[in-house]
């Protein structure tokens, strides 16, 4: 009598085999996902300018609100709540057709009558009409549609009571400015719903509370800092990293007010030693750089020299009589900015410049960090000069123009570039399938929550 | 002061001083006894500081030592050994180990260094990695030694700390480890040390002292530290600094000693310890002087409170003692007042034998024979007074019995020899007897008033007003014919002001004054009448111009039946100065043979006498029965 037969059992045993790994990477409806975060924005309208830009908040916005536009991954321009768009001849006048069965999360039908008006809010110089089922822009802005894509220009629907409703994935259940946000799955999302019922949001926290509520399974997705990246990497953590889309710069809040302060700030730029700082501080995070917008971006960047010369920087500094202190302030809540700042004073004390590191408000210079805008260089660049309070050259299309603009913007001496740091996050091994936009914010809405396995 | 307050005055004194000396004797001797237990006290808590100070420094250098001898410093050792091209990429990874290691060792200061020096990581300051360790030549032999002192260099400013250096490997190839603990609040106030024990820092950094360099642990912050300033520990620190020695001193904090504390100045050095090594910190070892002040205090408060209680009790056995002793010597003295007020019986009693007593008994013996004496004196002054009056009876009655008996044997006579004539001689005779027998009378009036005189009837009156009442009495009789004229001058002082006495009395006297000044200048001459204020006393003079006394004829003019007149009885005056002394008065002659005779009355107001007086017996101010 034959008891056994092996031909059965290991067909059943692969069938098995295929079943359980179809069901660890087929989606799955349900869960409520924990983030934490270090910014405490106090507000949601993706349009108040009063908040800084940061990735956390480009992140919260495409959860819950949708622009006309997007760009994938490579850069392109797709549709988002415009189906289509069209310009004049001359690009002077721009015709985005508005999706249709659209709905706000209060229920309200997206019209071309909201979307413009909620564009005028966001960019007031604008002129931005609606004409049937599309919204018409006068613009000569050859880079509209990347500024379009921005998460700024997100379509809002503003209610009485100034809370904020888009067409998002997620809508609000709540809200406590600065501390928590609380979202829900949005059943009737035109995108279709999230796999995830929910996202429970952490503000205000620690990189090193991030990490700790990650290892306790409080936090499914937390941010990582920069110079932590390689440790969390090595030790096998699940990281995702975006391409360096962050600035780490000295920015003089004021122009130089003489040529003396000019050499100095020139003496300082060339004694930084980017290269053992991003060795040690930034434990090989990041890339040093001396430009404004990456080589991925401008293709030029390596014309920026980067490496510490001191020489030179004693020349410059021994031409000014003078003997200035400068107070550098840095961001107080996060360490790496004070070990930066305590290291480019060291520096500088080579050169024979006096720096004091302060957390104080107002100061001479500031450690800052700019997160690039858009993948779009042309708006990345007038991003950063707005933000330093400079206007640079009109957009001619081509990378000479490009190159000059930047130039003359570092020209200022208003601006000192370090480093260009990833945006680093951490999951949990049940967190699937969530990804890095391009700009270093999270999409969320094809994640879901699987078994805690890798 | 009597005597029985010189003698107690004499106790207190002797037995104040006494107490006084031996007070502060036992005070002085206490005291240095405690400074001397003080010093020893102050002596053995900086002994016992020093001990901490040094076991702190040994736990400091067991720490350097584990770390050193931890896995993961000798792995970083043994990582970092060869790789000399580009120690600051080789070493990033180590660059939070020394802050690490720092935290589970629980040291302030913790560097890595290279055996070049370089810095591989750093605690207390992270940043400067990669930079060379300024003090790299002067650690590096120390290590493996005990604690030293070092100052750190940090990012804004400097510090203090107990260091301690370990090398893992050699030479060039040497990782070394420099760890150590900030000396500063934190540390000091985590020294255990006595109660009232401080100890405080000031970190050598400038060359002049500097309030801001003192480090105190117990500095609260607020308002309370203002009460012990920084700057009064300036002259200790430049003493420490001038003589490079330890130095003690008092540091007071307010007018209360008890405040006041002593510091042990230490000074600290550099890692050789030795007086060429630069003067790094002072370290204050304080020690409160409170207990001892108010030790100092009770013995003195006791010193003071049995002294003060000694000298009350001395006071008080002093004033008896003095009592006991004075007491016969104040009877004596009061006898002897009384014997000089005119008691001559007066006698004191006598207690015991010693030579107070015998006093006493010769006191008594004396007062005895002047008691005796007195009487003798009286017996023969009355048999003398009889003598007198006898004498002068016999002078008085004889002046006329002589002619009575003449008168009368010529009555006789004319009768047995011639009848014819008796009736004229009768006549003749009888007129003689008439008038003698009347000046007979006349004698015997005189002694009657005298041995009449009455007692003062006191009133208010005005002194003037009665001289100018004896003036207008005798007016007639200073210009009579048949004799020379007599001159009158009123000179009266007219603030006088009144006095009690008797008006009529006074009146009397000064008329017997009149006449006996009337009769002073039988050839003419000016009578004076003066009054005048003198010490609150109304004087009164009657001066005449006549002949003048003698000084012996001045000594006794007021004596009874004295006169230097022909006719007088020798009462006039001796009345005088029976209603003078009656009033309370006195009278006395101021005379010069030739230039004439004053006589002084001295009256007192005696207005108090009439409020003495019965209501009823009061007359009032009447001065005004004179003013007419």
């Amino acid at each position: 009598m034959k008891l056994f037969d092996w031909r059965w059992f290991v067909v059943s045993s692969a069938m098995v085999a295929t079943l359980a790994a179809s069901a660890e990477t087929r989606p799955q409806y349900g869960g409520v996902l924990h983030v934490a975060m270090r910014a405490a924005p106090a507000s949601l309208d993706p349009s108040d300018s009063t908040q800084p830009d940061s990735f956390a908040r480009r992140s919260l916005t495409m959860l819950m609100f949708d622009t006309l536009v997007t760009t994938d991954q490579s850069g392109r321009v797709q549709p988002s709540l415009a189906t289509a768009w069209q310009a004049s001849p001359g690009s002077q006048r721009w015709q985005f057709r508005i999706r249709r069965g659209v709905k706000f999360h209060d229920e309200t039908t997206l019209t071309a009558e909201i979307a413009a008006a909620s564009l005028r809010a966001a960019n007031p110089p604008w002129n931005v009409v609606a004409d049937a089922d599309s919204v018409v822009i006068d613009s000569s802005d050859p880079n509209l549609l990347a500024e379009l894509a921005l998460p700024r220009n997100a379509i809002v629907k503003r209610t009485s009571d100034s809370t904020p409703s888009g067409t998002g994935p997620f809508h609000i259940v709540e809200w406590q400015p600065g501390k928590k946000l609380a979202l829900a799955g949005e059943e009737n999302c035109w995108r279709g719903r999230p796999f995830l019922d929910a996202v429970e949001i952490e503000m205000g926290k620690s990189y090193r509370d991030q990490m700790t509520a990650l290892e306790l399974g409080k936090a499914d997705l937390v941010e990582v800092a920069p110079e932590q990246a390689h440790r969390l990497s090595q030790e096998g953590g699940r990281l995702l990293s975006s391409t360096p889309v962050e600035l780490l710069a000295l920015l003089f809040p004021r122009d130089a007010a003489s040529p003396d302060e000019k050499l100095l700030r020139e003496a300082l730029a060339l004694s930084v030693e980017r290269g053992s700082i991003r060795s040690v501080l930034l434990q090989g995070a990041g890339q040093p750089t001396a430009s404004i917008l990456p080589n991925w971006m401008s293709g030029y960047e390596f014309v920026f020299p980067t490496g510490a010369e001191l020489q030179r920087a004693h020349q410059k500094r021994e031409q000014v009589p003078s003997k200035p202190t400068w107070t550098l302030g840095y961001d107080g809540n996060d360490p790496l900015a004070r070990l930066l700042a305590e290291r480019i004073t060291l520096n500088g004390k080579d050169a024979g410049l006096s720096l004091q590191p302060t957390t104080a408000a107002s100061t001479e210079l500031r450690l800052i960090k700019i997160p690039l805008a858009s993948s779009d260089p042309w708006v990345a660049l007038v991003d950063v000069a707005a933000l330093i309070g400079l206007r640079p050259a009109k957009n001619q299309g081509g990378v000479e123009d490009l190159y000059a603009c930047e130039v003359a913007l570092l020209a200022t001496q208003r601006l000192i570039p370090l480093f260009r740091l990833p945006v680093s996050y951490a999951s949990s091994s049940s967190l699937k399938n969530w990804a890095l936009r391009p700009d270093g914010s999270w999409a969320l809405a094809d994640a879901w929550l699987g078994d805690a396995r890798p | 002061m009597s005597f029985r307050r010189k003698l107690l005055a004499v106790f207190a004194l002797t037995v104040f001083l006494s107490v006084g000396a031996v007070s502060w004797l036992v005070l002085a001797l206490t005291r240095n006894a405690f400074e001397k237990t003080e010093d020893q006290r102050t002596a053995a808590l900086v002994t016992h500081f020093q001990r901490e100070f040094s076991r702190r420094g040994e736990d400091v250098a067991r720490q350097v030592e584990a770390i050193a001898a931890s896995d993961a410093v000798n792995r970083m050792a043994t990582a970092l050994h060869g790789t000399s091209s580009d120690t600051t990429a080789d070493s990033a990874e180590y660059f939070e180990l020394a802050k690490s290691m720092a935290e589970t060792h629980q040291l302030d200061f913790l560097e890595f260094l290279d055996g070049h020096g370089t810095i591989i990581s750093s605690a207390q300051w992270p940043a400067k990695f990669g930079y060379a360790d300024t003090a790299f030549e002067s650690l590096s032999p120390l290590r493996g030694q005990s604690a030293f002192l070092k100052r750190e260099e940090l990012q804004d400013s400097t510090a203090l700390g107990l260091f301690a250096v370990q090398a893992i490997g050699e030479s060039e190839h040497a990782v070394y480890v420099s760890g150590g603990r900030r000396l500063d609040k934190n540390f000091l106030s985590r020294l255990d040390l006595p109660a009232d024990m401080r100890v405080l820092l000031y970190q050598n950094r400038s060359d002049h002292f500097s309030p801001e360099s003192l480090l105190d642990p117990f500095a609260t912050g607020n308002g309370d530290d203002a009460a012990r300033p920084a700057d009064k520990f300036a002259p200790l620190i430049e003493a420490v600094r001038q003589h490079n020695q330890e130095t003690t001193g008092i540091v007071a904090w307010s007018s209360d000693p008890a405040d006041e504390e002593v510091f042990h100045a230490i000074p600290l050095r550099g890692a050789g310890k030795s007086n060429d090594d630069p003067l790094l910190a002072i370290l204050l070892v304080g020690n409160s002087r409170r207990s001892y002040v108010e030790l100092k205090r009770r013995i003195r408060a006791s010193a003071l409170l049995v002294g003060g209680g000694g000298i009350i009790l001395a006071i008080l056995l002093s004033s008896w003692a003095a009592g006991r002793v004075t007491r016969p010597v104040e009877q004596l003295a009061r006898a002897a007042q009384n014997v000089a007020s005119g008691h001559w019986d007066t006698r004191v009693e006598i207690h015991g034998s010693d030579e107070v007593a015998q006093l006493a008994e010769s006191f008594n013996r004396m007062t005895g024979e002047l008691l005796a004496q007195r009487e003798r004196l009286v017996q023969t002054e009355r048999v003398a007074a009889w003598r007198e009056l006898a004498r002068r009876l016999a002078h008085e009655l004889r002046n006329p019995l002589f002619p009575l008996q003449l008168t009368v044997e010529n009555l006789m006579r004319a009768r047995t020899h011639s009848p014819e004539q008796f009736d004229e001689v009768f006549r003749e005779s009888a007129t003689t007897l008439l008038a003698e027998i009347s000046n007979l009378k006349s004698v015997i009036g005189c002694f009657s008033e005298f041995s009449k005189m009455p007692h003062p009837q006191l009133q208010r009156l005005q002194v003037n007003e009665i001289l100018r009442g004896v003036v207008k009495l005798f007016q007639a009789q200073l210009q009579a014919p048949g004799r020379e004229p007599i001159g009158c001058k009123l000179e009266l002082d007219e603030n006088l002001g009144t006095i009690a006495a008797d008006p009529d009395l006074l009146h009397r006297a000064l008329s017997n004054l009149v006449l006996n000044a009337m009769d002073a200048m039988p050839k003419g001459g000016t009578l004076t009448l003066r009054t005048r204020r003198d010490d609150g006393k109304v004087m009164i003079e009657v001066a005449d111009t006549g002949s003048g006394l003698t000084s012996e004829e001045c000594e006794r003019i007021f004596t009874p039946y004295y006169t230097s007149k022909q006719y007088g009885t020798g009462l006039g005056l001796a009345i005088v100065q029976s209603v003078v002394s009656d009033h309370g008065g006195r009278i006395s002659v101021r005379s010069e043979p030739g230039r004439g005779t004053t006589l002084v009355i001295e009256l007192s107001e005696n207005l108090e006498a009439l409020q003495k007086l019965p209501a009823a017996q009061n007359p009032g101010d009447n001065a005004g029965q004179f003013s007419g």
